[in-house]
């Protein structure tokens, strides 16, 4: 995944707001990263970009090598389903359905075959450890039962790129905790790119990479190598 | 997504949807309650119509005296197919009647099978000391039971040799007076005993009796005068220009023109034609009237397809996130207002099945309204592609603005 000089201008009425500069990063398969900036440094605008749920203003987003602003709603609805899996601080799971129902839904939407979606929807709940809890409905379930179903969900369609947006902003320490460590995991483990946002600098030394961004502007790339030793 | 996935979602959606859902179904259920309703009843009052029509027989004319310039339809009175015209709109000196010269001319046409020759009138009537005053027809016995529509219910219709005797209508028969007139008891017409014969199945207090016995009973009517003639033609297929026929050879008896013509020909098929044209207009007005209410409900169903899509603009933009294409948003809320439409279509056919079934009651004993109210087959595959079709197109707009929402600003929502 790159970027290459990214400017994402919004339009207040007659102000423009610039929520990217010219920004330009490589993100390589299989890495850890953090992005991670005060609030309005333009680090949820990036997700946004890197999640292909919005194209930029100008320059380009490649997401395995594809310029996501030259492909239709339909392409990045399909690209986003097959590479990217989300997890959102608010978890942002279907109240209306179950937990089971919620993990199948991306795979619904990849045209899986019914058993085959529910099989592997059932695997991975169990692997995030709600085995028990599969057809909770989310109210019925903690913040951090919540989560782990939104991250059951992000790994349904197995994508490439798991992509979190402060996942451990509405937890406490320990749930928090317990949600570094599976996605420090899914790295680990399963080879996945993992590309977390964060205002938090703590969670920054999960992450092999750090991008700090300032006023819409990357200041700082570093790379923890101590991480892998975990 | 696949289409079945989509109409799942679809489904949950409206399952899980609050009241208001209900009530939009609700604007749906009552409009296709009402053309149901409507249009069953217009089933029914046709499905009469043509049993009286296919009854009545096609081959049936009647003369009867006096002519009206009008369109007809009003100088009739329902009396089936013996039924003639009032007296028509001349007011003369002298009174217009058939004579029988006139039944010369008509059986001189060689077209006519049987010519019945009737004439009516009003008898005071006794059975066990209880009076009271019915109307009497004298017909012709030796043809009227081949050309009457009226169906005996017992005993025999009148035939040549008889005299003293009557046939009598059903209620006659059954209620008018305390106690029942059954077949071969004796009731007095105008002080003269005559024997009933036969009961009528229909529900009138009419009296048939030969037409000679007739001149005796009624008092102001002379021999060799008739109130209307009922003929039978040869060929059914033949109706109009038979009529034509009878018309100018009875201009030519009776020494008039066109213009001052004094007496008119109808066959029942023209007058049930026309009623049935009047109906259907009628009926047509009505279904009009109830598809107002059914788009009522159609705006209810875009009201609510847009209030739902602003309440889950933040599950569309998880949707997108997750993989939903536009196409896929844009099904769910479109088989969501298909469904609304569907549920609303099933309970209002329901309804107005239950509503339909007592409309004869609330007609009350509106002449157009004998037959009982027909729910078809067609009027309930109609009543739902409709209501589908309503919901559907209701939907269209909020479930394309659905799918048109920007995954970052739905997930935004909040």
């Amino acid at each position: 995944m790159k970027m290459h000089d990214v400017w994402k201008i919004y339009r207040m009425g007659e102000v423009e707001v610039p929520a990217l500069r010219g920004v330009s990063v490589e993100i390589k398969k299989g890495d850890f990263v953090a992005i991670i900036g005060a609030s309005g440094s333009g680090k949820s605008t990036m997700m946004n970009l890197i999640g292909c749920l919005d194209v930029p203003s100008r320059g380009s987003v490649y997401l395995k090598s594809q310029d996501i602003s030259k492909l239709d709603e339909s392409d990045l609805a399909s690209l986003r389903g097959k590479t990217i899996g989300f997890i959102f601080q608010q978890y942002n799971l279907i109240p209306s359905m179950s937990a089971f129902e919620n993990v199948v839904l991306p795979l619904e939407f990849l045209e899986y075959d019914d058993r085959e979606a529910a099989n592997r929807a059932r695997e991975i709940l169990i692997s995030v450890g709600l085995g028990d809890k599969m057809h909770h409905r989310p109210a019925q379930l903690s913040g951090g039962q919540q989560q782990r179903v939104s991250i059951a969900r992000s790994l349904a369609g197995d994508p490439e790129i798991i992509l979190a947006d402060e996942p451990t902003g509405a937890l406490d320490s320990v749930a928090g905790i317990e949600v570094l460590n599976m996605l420090h995991r899914l790295w680990k483990e399963q080879g996945k790119t993992i590309i977390m946002v964060t205002h938090n600098l703590n969670l920054a030394k999960y992450a092999h990479t750090t991008i700090e961004l300032k006023d819409g502007q990357i200041t700082r790339i570093s790379e923890n190598d101590e991480v892998n030793k975990k | 997504m696949k289409l079945e996935k989509c109409f799942m979602h679809a489904f949950n959606m409206a399952l899980h949807s609050k009241l208001r859902s209900w009530l939009t179904i609700l604007g749906i259920v009552i409009g296709v309650a009402a053309v149901i309703a409507i249009i069953s009843m217009g089933e029914g009052m046709q499905q009469s119509m043509t049993a009286q029509l296919s009854g009545l027989g096609g081959d049936i004319v009647t003369i009867s005296p006096g002519f009206s310039r009008g369109t007809g339809m009003f100088v009739m009175r329902g009396g089936g197919g013996e039924g003639g015209f009032s007296g028509g709109a001349q007011a003369t000196d002298k009174e217009i009647v058939l004579s029988r010269s006139d039944l010369q001319a008509l059986k001189g046409i060689p077209d006519i099978a049987l010519i019945d020759t009737n004439i009516r009138g009003s008898v005071e009537v006794s059975y066990r000391g209880k009076t009271g005053k019915v109307s009497l027809t004298g017909v012709d016995q030796r043809v009227w039971s081949q050309i009457t529509t009226n169906k005996i219910k017992s005993g025999r219709m009148l035939d040549s040799a008889d005299q003293n005797v009557v046939v009598i209508g059903g209620r006659l028969a059954s209620s008018y007076f305390d106690q029942p007139i059954g077949i071969n008891k004796m009731i007095t017409i105008e002080g003269s005993a005559f024997r009933v014969v036969g009961i009528v199945d229909d529900q009138s207090t009419n009296i048939y009796m030969p037409i000679q016995m007739a001149y005796q009973v009624i008092e102001d009517k002379k021999n060799g005068i008739y109130d209307s003639f009922v003929v039978k033609i040869k060929n059914e297929d033949q109706l109009d220009e038979v009529i034509a026929k009878i018309e100018s050879k009875l201009m030519v008896a009776r020494h008039v023109t066109q213009k001052d013509r004094d007496f008119s020909v109808s066959s029942s098929r023209q007058f049930q034609q026309t009623r049935a044209e009047a109906l259907s207009s009628l009926n047509a007005f009505l279904v009009a009237i109830a598809a107002v209410s059914l788009i009522v409900g159609a705006v209810g169903i875009a009201n609510t397809m847009f209030t739902s899509v602003l309440e889950k603009t933040k599950e569309i933009g998880i949707m997108k996130a997750i993989g939903a294409r536009n196409p896929d948003i844009l099904l769910i809320f479109l088989f969501n207002a298909g469904f609304i439409g569907l549920v609303g279509g099933v309970i209002g056919i329901i309804l107005g099945t239950i509503l339909s079934g007592f409309m004869p009651a609330l007609m009350g004993n509106l002449p157009l309204m004998r037959g009982t109210a027909i729910v078809s087959l067609n009027s309930i595959i109609m009543a739902l592609s409709v209501s589908i079709t309503v919901g559907v197109l209701a939907g269209i707009i909020p479930a394309y603005q659905a799918s048109k929402l920007k995954p970052v600003d739905a997930l935004r929502y909040e």
